[in-house]
């Protein structure tokens, strides 16, 4: 016997306790079809709807973090590139400016070595052109004095004996001279 | 004065002296005052200042040569100083010298000495001169004390020089 048999030969009961009325049933049946049905229909494509929404949200985040990911992955990479390169830079400028400095501090030697000799070549001829010129100098004040003191002697030493001597030579010289 | 006007003087001079039969004294007593001039600023403007009169510059003539140079010398001095040609007496003296000098067939021989030389020496010189240029000369005689001692002389455009302002000189050069 079934259950719903015994349930419905209560005789305190004209109607089941537990079970309503068979009518009741279909009706209630029917109406719960039908908002099974309607919330089936109506309710479900706007539920899968909001989910597949939410998903597609969610996505577009997961996929925009993984493209914000490798964006920051990619700056990062740019970066300790872009550091490394400074790196380099810094390196290569220090390279360029330390061959500079020796290149100016060999010019400089160069030219300063250079105008030393010039300057001790300079010095030297100045020295002997002052020395050749005191020497000159000397050379001409000995002749004036030599001058002055020729003329002051030489009229007593040409005396009447002197002047006709010198006559006398001049004579056989240009006597003897053909 | 022109070349001509000088050869011209000097040829009148000549002519008179030798028609006079002095030329010889004549020309040697030019000579010596056209050396004289040369070597005086103060005689030679004298004889050339054309705002002294001509009677004033002939007696400076006079005073000059008056009874130390032939009657001659005196006159025809005191012609070219009148005629106002002082200024060109040496170069007249000169071409006069030449031309009596030319007429003997004779080349001038200019001497300057300190001293003068004594008949012997000029014979002995002029010897000497014609010994080594090869050529009979005219001695003409200058005393120039500048030349200090020895002597100079220049026989046409050969100068023998034995004076001491030369060697002089040299030695001053060297020093």
């Amino acid at each position: 016997m079934s259950l719903f048999s015994i349930l419905a030969n209560d005789p305190a009961q004209t109607h089941s306790w537990l079970l309503p009325e068979n009518a009741e049933i279909i009706y209630g049946g029917i109406a719960s079809v039908l908002v099974i049905g309607g919330l089936v229909k109506f309710a479900f494509p706007q539920f899968t709807k909001f989910l597949n929404a939410r998903t597609e949200r969610i996505q577009k985040e997961l996929d925009a973090s993984a493209s914000d990911l490798s964006t920051a992955q990619t700056d990062a990479a740019g970066i300790r590139q872009a550091l490394g390169d400074i790196a380099g830079e810094r390196a290569r400028l220090l390279a360029d400016a330390n061959t500079q400095a020796a290149a100016v501090l060999t010019d400089g030697r160069a030219r300063l070595t250079v105008e030393i000799a010039e300057l001790e070549a300079r010095a030297t001829a100045d020295i002997e052109t002052a020395a050749a010129r005191g020497s000159d100098e000397l050379r001409a004040e000995i002749g004036r004095v030599a001058s002055i003191a020729v003329d002051a002697v030489l009229p007593s030493v040409l005396d009447g004996a002197t002047q006709q001597a010198l006559v006398e030579n001049f004579i056989s010289k240009v006597g003897a001279s053909r | 004065m022109s070349d001509n006007r000088i050869e011209g003087y000097a040829r009148a001079l000549f002519e008179i002296a030798r028609a006079e039969g002095t030329i010889d004294e004549v020309e040697d007593e030019l000579f010596r005052l056209a050396r004289t001039l040369e070597s005086s600023d103060a005689l030679r403007n004298a004889l050339t200042d054309e705002k002294i009169p001509v009677a004033r510059r002939e007696g400076i003539v006079e005073d000059l040569l008056g009874g130390k140079a032939t009657g001659t010398t005196v006159q025809l001095v005191s012609m070219v100083v009148a005629g106002g040609r002082g200024r060109d007496l040496p170069a007249i003296v000169d071409r006069l010298v030449q031309r009596a000098s030319s007429a003997k067939q004779l080349e001038v021989a200019e001497v300057r000495s300190a001293v003068e030389l004594t008949a012997d020496q000029q014979t002995r010189l002029a010897a000497a001169l014609a010994n080594a240029t090869g050529k009979q000369v005219n001695l003409k005689v200058v005393v120039d004390p500048s030349v200090l001692g020895g002597i100079v002389a220049t026989v046409g455009d050969t100068v023998i020089d034995g004076s001491i302002r030369t060697r002089l000189d040299n030695v001053k050069g060297r020093l």
